[in-house]
């Protein structure tokens, strides 16, 4: 059985192809723009052509995501939740405890020895912490948005960010940079920021068991590294933590 | 200094006003989406207690939430919910005009929008000018802020009452004591008569129609009973428990639901949610999105303190301890919410955080913990149903989705 999963996402669109809902056989990251029925479309031209195959080869598409609901070629659907559970289970069965950073939400899942979920929390009212957040930053310093996690190992310190409003968090950046600031000491205090909130987040619906990272931001190696230093525990961060919505998606189907 | 001034404040421009708003709105019809006979009922008090208080001889006392209306209603004056009547105006899409006019006058943001659309109301001068204003610091002590500010601005007396959080013999005394002053003194300062024999007569009138409420509330354990329990949310809300009107609406509720019940369609089935925190009209985009997939039932009106009949012989004393019962003090709170999980069989959990109410939002960890300690599924929503800057639908939808599939994971 080849089962498609697709993830749109408000900055990226993600799409993964399993085979038997045991093997991962190809994946794919686009940019949602403007339109994410187009981005579904070409992420899903791009995956079949990774994996060599054929849209007839393919038996279901599940869709998850902002966009999910958007998808003329979707034969079912499915919350992010849901799919990053059951991704992450996928991936690493022994996750009990899942923190997902995308581009404008977070997410603490606690889920069972089944993938299924027990409890979850979502970021509330402000983007602040999120993909999104990075990018600006990214954008106010003038680095690849990519580069922030290497980056961020050459500070000899962190300075202080606040964590309340990526608007207000972008102003201090640019004040930073003002009085001189080095980027690399900035960047980690963006990612301490980030972490923070990003605990909170997981200490509200409890940490339990082994933690794994799933969402672009997993990518990011100085979030990671602020949020082991907090949690004083490891986080897990899976092979395919960009997509593991759309691994979940496929596997749901 | 005023925030503001409240002119032309004579109840007949006031009415003006207000028809003015409603008319605008184009409310037709005030009763909520159920189709009960008790609705239509509870419709009509509304509009006939509404009217009421703009006749220049009526007595008007602005009260906030729960207050003790018996009280009220013993000096035999309408009590004027100025943060229901907000969320009235809200509910039927009113509600923009007033939260302009706050910010317009420089009224934060970040306030509580249940506030600001109360203030805006005043502001817009649409509500009847008071003869007295009372306020009660439980649950909210804002809105015992707001009632003072009101009160300064329409020069009208204004008495609070202090309720403590732990409820012993010692706070019973204090706060039956304050209620007992209070009575003299609203007398004295509206320069009416008072007699204990009105407060037994009113205490009467409360306790038929609770044993009503109770009843109804009984029948909801067992079935689903369409409309019920948006019913018993409002009737909590109006907290008209003293007026023998209230008891013909209780008793008509529990009638319906009764009938009801005796149907087979009506034993329960599919999945229970109850709803925590400030809810929408049913008519909301939300709650029609949630009650496509599950019945909701609401926490408040199922609260301890909401099935305690008063005592006949030392009214004040019961009036202080449900006064007590319903502050939000966290123990009691965790221990009623475990309590009606496994009475009434939910099966999850919303959690509605109003933007701006540090209650809710200090509440919400403490009833997440039940939640775990139960098993039971949550779901944490920041919403804002009177100021629609501060919410979109389609933020919420995605948490509500996810909420909704894993209550029915198991069939994934």
């Amino acid at each position: 059985m080849i089962s498609v999963g697709i993830d749109i996402g408000s900055l990226s669109t993600k799409s993964a192809i399993l085979k038997d809902k045991q093997e991962v056989i190809a994946y794919d990251v686009v940019y949602t723009g403007g339109n994410n029925r187009a981005s579904a479309e070409i992420t899903y031209r791009n995956v079949l052509e990774k994996a060599g195959l054929s849209e007839q080869d393919v038996d279901v598409v599940v869709t998850t995501g902002y966009g999910r609901e958007n998808v003329p070629f979707s034969n079912k659907n499915a919350s992010e939740i849901i799919c990053h559970a059951k991704g992450m289970h996928f991936l690493n069965p022994e996750i009990r405890t899942i923190l997902d950073i995308g581009g404008q939400d977070s997410k603490a899942i606690q889920i069972d020895e089944n993938g299924g979920v027990v409890n979850f929390m979502m970021n509330d009212k402000c983007a602040a912490g999120c993909g999104k957040f990075l990018d600006i930053i990214a954008r106010a310093l003038n680095v690849k948005l990519e580069d922030l996690g290497e980056l961020s190992r050459e500070a000899d310190t962190s300075a202080r960010i606040s964590s309340m409003c990526t608007v207000f968090a972008e102003t201090e950046v640019v004040s930073l940079v003002a009085v001189g600031t080095p980027a690399p000491n900035i960047i980690r205090g963006v990612h301490d920021s980030i972490a923070t909130r990003a605990v909170a987040l997981l200490k509200s619906v409890g940490i339990q068991g082994p933690l794994g990272m799933s969402g672009g931001v997993a990518k990011n190696v100085g979030v990671i590294s602020a949020l082991e230093d907090i949690l004083k525990q490891p986080v897990n961060v899976t092979s395919y933590p960009q997509v593991t919505g759309a691994i979940g998606a496929a596997f749901i189907a | 200094m005023n925030l503001f001034e409240v002119t032309d404040s004579d109840r007949k421009s006031q009415y003006r006003n207000m028809s003015e708003v409603l008319e605008a709105c184009r409310i037709q019809d005030l009763s909520s989406s159920t189709n009960l006979k008790a609705s239509r009922i509870r419709s009509l008090l509304n509009a006939y207690r509404l009217s009421k208080a703009y006749e220049p001889d009526s007595k008007v006392a602005y009260v906030v939430e729960q207050f003790p209306n018996e009280l009220v209603y013993a000096l035999g004056m309408i009590p004027w919910n100025i943060e229901s009547m907000a969320i009235l105006l809200a509910q039927h899409g009113c509600a923009d005009s007033f939260i302009n006019l706050t910010q317009q006058n420089n009224v934060s943001r970040d306030i509580c929008s249940f506030l600001r659309g109360s203030l805006g109301v005043i502001m817009a001068n649409c509500y009847p000018n008071p003869d007295i204003v009372l306020a009660n610091d439980q649950p909210c002590d804002c809105l015992s802020k707001l009632a003072n500010i009101t009160s300064k601005n329409y020069r009208s007396p204004f008495f609070s009452i202090s309720t403590p959080t732990e409820l012993n013999e010692d706070t019973l005394d204090y706060l039956a004591g304050q209620q007992r002053r209070l009575m003299k003194d609203m007398a004295a300062a509206l320069n009416m008569e008072f007699n204990e024999a009105d407060l037994d007569r009113t205490v009467g009138h409360s306790n038929e129609a609770r044993e009503y409420y109770c009843k109804t509330l009984e029948l909801l354990r067992d079935y689903r009973l369409p409309g019920v329990a948006r019913e018993m949310l409002e009737i909590f809300g109006m907290n008209a428990f003293g007026i023998p009107e209230n008891v013909q609406l209780c008793k008509t509720l529990y009638q319906e639901a009764l009938e009801m019940s005796k149907k087979p369609e009506n034993k329960r089935s599919g999945k229970r949610v109850l709803w925590a925190g400030q809810a929408p009209d049913g008519s909301h985009e939300i709650m029609q999105y949630v009650e496509k997939e599950v019945e909701v039932i609401f926490w408040a009106p199922l609260w301890n303190s909401n099935m305690m009949k008063l005592d006949p012989d030392d009214p004040y004393r019961s009036i202080a301890q449900r006064a007590i019962e319903y502050h939000w003090h966290m123990e009691r709170f965790q221990a009623n919410l475990a309590e009606v999980c496994d009475t009434y069989g939910i099966d999850g959990i919303v959690i509605s955080n109003a933007w701006g109410c540090r209650n809710m939002l200090a509440l919400s960890p403490m009833l997440r913990e039940v939640c775990g300690e139960k098993k039971i599924k949550y779901l944490t929503i920041n919403v804002d149903f009177m100021d629609r800057n501060n919410y979109a639908f389609n933020h919420v939808k995605n948490r509500i989705d996810a909420f909704l599939e894993i209550l029915k994971q198991s069939h994934l």
